[in-house]
């Protein structure tokens, strides 16, 4: 392979990692989640970096990631808004809250604004039911939404 | 409604604050490790003795006995022993176990390392949902916190026990919530569901011999050890559940959230208009879910049940994992069932023709009646599908999606009927 | 031995033999899908279901064990009422194509669905589809056909072991594939063509030349190494369709690889030389031109009598020809130094080794050890002077560098192999003939003629007692 796509940090934290399992295939899921870190999406070029890195085929690496959903296994924008619509959030709401941002953004569920900040999804139970409606703005919660609190969110991103 | 409340203990939801976190807290303030250095002065079959008396039942849905569950374990094994919590709370409407781990993790900690001594494992896994970033977080700062003060480690209190503890993220599938698909999301494969025999207790993880038990569930093992069986049992209002129990109120309420009651102590209606002071807008109730999204449903008329494993059972649902979705009058219930199954049919992992092909069929049916384009017949055949699930596939994710449907048409069939017959929903 | 009971009847079992093999043995079949002797169980298919007593649910007799005393029943309502409700889920989003599909005829899914299924389907909603990408040359992919059953990923990791097959996303949407479009790595790929219990793996090689119903079986051994891997040769009207591996757990379980599997097409090669050849002499660039049988016997007794001869035997010629030419030879050409050949750097046994870690060995011929046994030594080299060489074979052997020979070919040559020689006596192939082979492990196995010799291919019997009539006849002269 040419040059690596993965940091120095990617492979050290991955090294830290590695004997705290019995093998390495183990550390598919956390290599994973660390090139997502680092690369917002997993292209096929990193995936086969991290089918390298363990000693796996690249169908295997591509077979596990595609079975999770929070692999994004196409590129998304520098904000991903992932909406609750599960039946609690669904009792508290979430349907509008999602129609409300759709409108806003001018994108449907699924789709990346044109100049790739914003992906919206619709996501399954995130375990906040006490606290719904609930989204995930990338890796952080935000919880007991309604229509003014998400427009506020959505104002204080850059 | 809140007049026969009377007053009894709890052991969780009174730490559950965000200065609870640190370790110092937890040794000052909740007896931190003492139960684990006690715990290493007993033998294995003490611990495990004690934790069979305390009635301790699995909470992370089946409800298993946990110290009958330890007990499985073989005492001599080639391969190393695991421990693994399933910190995966996957099931709609339940959200306790991430309020144990944000607030308490040591006592998560703390129960692990017994429960690993106990059972004679030297590795412990915390699986975690992917989703929840900010207790992964918490939680490596608290195993690195009980490292560095020897309740982790080599030779944990000078004993002659080791045990290393890592959180191991999942990344988005409910069935990881079920334990070998847990397993096999570990071991950094698809997290599909195993063939059983061979279980877990027999070979679990990376084929070693593994104990699966939920976060709530290690987590009262501290107070267990630290107060002895009997005491924990008698928390408990019925014969065979022991202790405390925190139940998850989500959906139409007035103050939704996590409640700590002792086990078998109360009804659905005191937890609702009680606790939760009632349905949102004083409206009427018409559905409550009592055990998570899969478990079958019940009326309004049916709500003077006590909220545990056993007078649910009787009456055709479960307590699951505790978390009670409440439903009222102007919301519909078709719609709402649609949702359930689109969920099981999104998680289904694909590989059993039962799961695969039917909770998607199921959907498709369901779809098609809330959109008021149903037939007559399609009652029947939604029930017929559910039926060929239910039962019929590898994993519990079958019956967790056909569960529903057949209660739900059950019970409210004429709203079913009415969307057919209408053509639209009638609350529109 | 501890016995079960199944359907009423009692069925002994081994200990560790699951409910599926156990009721075979006892003359019951229980129909699945995913379930394959060769593969680790999986139980997803969900069609073995059985009752077995004192257990509620209905369990897979893939997955469940025989234990001494278990009442089982494979024929109940219950029973018959999951296959029914199995088979309607496999079929809701199956094409139902079988008039177009290779596999129909001998697929499990429309067998199955014939036994168990019903007639007609209450599925109104579209079916889902998936779009193929190319898996390379051996095998054709239509995952719409696909039930999920996932025996090709088992036998990509367990058997193959190349993980290449995957299933992608989940649920649903899972696809099995390779990733991107790649072609299959492995050297077995027809296998997964084999084991597909549908047609949702094919081999390109036989899409749309026949339908299967119309093949004749014939069970043979492959003749591509010297492991003797059992399998059928199926044909019509004299044709060789395909060859298929045949169960033999001693020697190759259920597999084969694509070599020997494609190893028949050279049968139908139309630059196999099917008619006597003899080379005009007299000419520098001597032509190869069609002759009859006596003129090319005569011709081929007239180069290699009386010279420095050599005897090439093919390694991959049968046991009754070993020894047929054990007898010819010193009679008739008695002071020519013989020698078995087949592949090249493989001289005897001893340098015959696995080539893979599943079938495959280094000799590229199935008889080595028999011919050995027999007492033929391997070729090395010619000695000095040597002017003449007579060349014995199969199909299959590999030529020695011949240059500056004269050569006499009696067997299966195309056209380039033979450029060079004086005369060539065409001869029959493994799928023209019966004999026996004996492969590495010294088994003795039997393979059979399935069709008739092209043109006027004879067999090395006939065209051995032609040489010698002719030689009295000649004597008497």
């Amino acid at each position: 392979m040419g040059t690596k796509i993965l940091s120095k940090k990617f492979y050290s934290e991955m090294s830290k990692l590695e004997p705290r399992y019995p093998n390495k295939v183990a550390l598919l899921l956390p290599a994973l989640h660390a090139a997502q870190d680092e690369c917002s999406w997993l292209s096929p070029e990193v995936l086969a970096e991290v089918g390298a890195y363990i000693g796996i085929h690249a169908a295997q690496v591509r077979e596990v990631a595609s079975f999770y959903t929070m692999y994004n296994l196409k590129p998304v924008g520098k904000y991903h808004l992932k909406f609750c619509t599960n039946v609690a959030c669904c009792l508290r709401g979430a349907d509008s809250l999602l129609e409300h941002c759709e409108k806003k953004l001018g994108i449907h569920c699924g789709e990346t604004t044109q100049d790739k900040r914003f992906t919206l999804a619709e996501e399954e139970c995130l375990g906040a039911c006490g606290t719904a409606p609930a989204m995930m703005l990338n890796n952080d919660y935000h919880e007991v939404l309604d229509i003014p609190k998400l427009d506020r969110i959505l104002e204080g991103l850059e | 409604m809140l007049d026969n409340m009377e007053s009894f203990e709890t052991l969780f939801i009174q730490h559950f604050s965000e200065e609870s976190k640190p370790i110092d807290y937890y040794l000052n303030s909740m007896r931190g490790y003492s139960a684990l250095k006690k715990a290493l002065g007993m033998t294995q079959d003490d611990i495990i003795l004690e934790v069979k008396k305390s009635n301790l039942r699995g909470r992370g849905g089946a409800g298993f006995p946990t110290g009958m569950k330890w007990g499985f374990i073989p005492k001599k094994s080639a391969k190393p022993k695991y421990l693994v919590c399933n910190a995966d709370e996957s099931e709609p409407g339940t959200f306790k176990d991430r309020d144990i781990m944000r607030y308490t993790p040591h006592l998560l900690i703390d129960g692990m390392a017994i429960a690993a001594h106990a059972i004679g494992a030297n590795i412990g896994y915390i699986y975690i949902r992917g989703e929840y970033t900010r207790e992964t977080k918490i939680l490596n700062e608290a195993i690195d916190e009980a490292y560095k003060n020897g309740y982790l480690g080599k030779n944990i209190q000078g004993s002659e026990f080791s045990f290393d503890l890592t959180v191991h993220r999942g990344a988005g599938a409910y069935i990881c919530g079920e334990e070998t698909g847990l397993l096999n999301s570990l071991e950094g494969k698809r997290g599909e569901p195993r063939v059983k025999p061979p279980f877990p207790a027999q070979a679990g993880a990376f084929g070693g011999p593994t104990i699966v038990n939920n976060v709530e569930t290690l987590a009262a093992v501290p107070f267990i050890i630290n107060r002895g069986g009997d005491w924990f049992s008698k928390l408990g209002k019925l014969e065979k559940s022991g202790g405390t129990r925190l139940f998850c109120v989500s959906g139409h309420v007035k103050k939704p959230g996590v409640y700590e009651l002792p086990a078998g102590s109360v009804t659905l209606r005191q937890l609702i208009y009680g606790y939760c002071h009632g349905i949102l807008g004083d409206k009427k109730l018409k559905a409550v879910i009592p055990g998570g999204s899969s478990a079958p449903v019940l009326t309004a008329d049916e709500i003077d049940v006590i909220v545990d494993i056993e007078p649910l059972m009787k009456i055709g649902t479960m307590l699951g994992s505790a978390g009670i979705i409440v439903v009222s009058e102007d919301y519909c219930v078709v719609k709402l069932l649609k949702r359930i199954v689109k969920f099981y049919a999104h998680e289904s992992c694909g590989q059993c023709t039962p799961c695969r092909e039917g909770c998607k069929w199921m959907e498709d049916i369901l779809h098609r009646i809330e959109d008021g384009h149903g037939r007559e017949q399609d009652i029947a055949l939604l029930l017929e599908v559910a039926d060929n699930i239910n039962g019929k596939t590898l994993c519990a994710l079958g019956d967790a999606a056909a569960g529903p449907v057949i209660s739900f048409v059950k019970k409210f069939r004429a709203d079913f009927e009415a969307h057919i017959r209408g053509g639209k929903c009638p609350n529109v | 031995m501890p016995k079960c009971v199944i359907n009423g009847r009692e069925a002994e079992f081994s200990p560790g033999q699951n409910l599926i093999e156990v009721a075979k043995q006892a003359g019951i079949s229980v129909p699945y899908f995913c379930y394959h002797p060769g593969l680790s169980v999986v139980a997803q298919c969900r069609m073995c279901a059985v009752e077995i007593e004192k257990m509620p649910k209905l369990q897979t007799a893939c997955s469940t064990m025989a234990t001494e005393g278990m009442v089982v029943k494979t024929d109940s309502p219950r029973v018959l009422q999951a296959q029914k409700s199995t088979m309607e889920f496999l079929l809701i989003n199956h094409p139902l194509d079988c008039p177009i599909c290779d596999k129909s005829g001998e697929c499990d899914l429309q067998d199955h669905s014939f036994n168990h299924g019903d007639a007609y389907s209450r599925y109104t909603e579209e079916r889902r589809t998936y779009m193929d990408l190319d898996m390379g040359p051996v095998i054709k992919k239509n995952m719409n056909r696909c039930i999920h059953c996932t025996r090709c990923i088992r036998f990509g990791t367990e058997v193959s072991g190349i993980h290449e097959m995957v299933a992608l996303k989940r649920g649903n949407d899972t696809e099995i594939s390779t990733v991107d479009g790649r072609s299959l790595e492995t050297d077995y790929a027809g296998n997964y063509a084999d084991i597909c219990p549908t047609g949702s793996l094919t081999v390109k090689d036989f899409r749309f030349k026949k339908r299967v119903w119309l093949l004749k079986k014939t069970p043979s051994v492959c003749e591509g190494c010297s492991r003797g891997c059992n399998m059928e040769i199926h044909q019509d009207a004299n044709i060789v369709y395909r060859c298929v591996p045949r169960e033999n757990m001693a020697v190759n379980k259920f597999w084969m690889c694509d070599e020997g599997r494609f190893n028949f097409q050279y049968i139908h090669d139309e630059n196999r030389l099917i008619e006597p050849l003899v080379a005009e002499i007299h000419q520098k660039n001597a032509q190869l031109i069609p002759s009859d049988w006596s003129i090319a016997i005569d011709t081929a007794k007239s180069i290699l009598m009386g010279k420095k001869t050599a005897v090439l035997v093919g390694s991959d010629l049968t046991q009754e020809e070993g020894t047929l030419l054990q007898q010819f030879l010193p009679q008739h050409l008695p002071d020519a130094e013989i020698y078995h050949f087949g592949t090249p750097g493989v001289v005897s046994t001893r340098d015959d080794a696995p080539a893979d870690r599943l079938l495959k060995r280094r000799s590229k011929t199935s008889n080595l050890n028999g011919l050995e046994k027999l007492g033929f030594k391997g070729f090395e080299k010619f000695s000095q002077n040597i002017e003449a060489v007579f060349v014995i074979r199969g199909g299959k052997a590999i030529l020695p560098n011949l240059s500056g020979l004269q050569v006499v070919g009696l067997g299966v040559f195309e056209k380039l192999q033979a450029e060079k020689f004086s005369v060539v006596l065409p001869g029959t192939s493994f799928a023209e003939k019966d004999g026996t082979i004996v492969n590495f492990e010294d088994l003795s196995q039997k393979i059979r003629r399935a069709i008739l010799p092209p043109g006027q291919c004879k067999s090395l019997s006939e065209v051995l007692m032609m040489w010698t009539h002719r030689k009295k006849s000649f004597g008497a002269a």
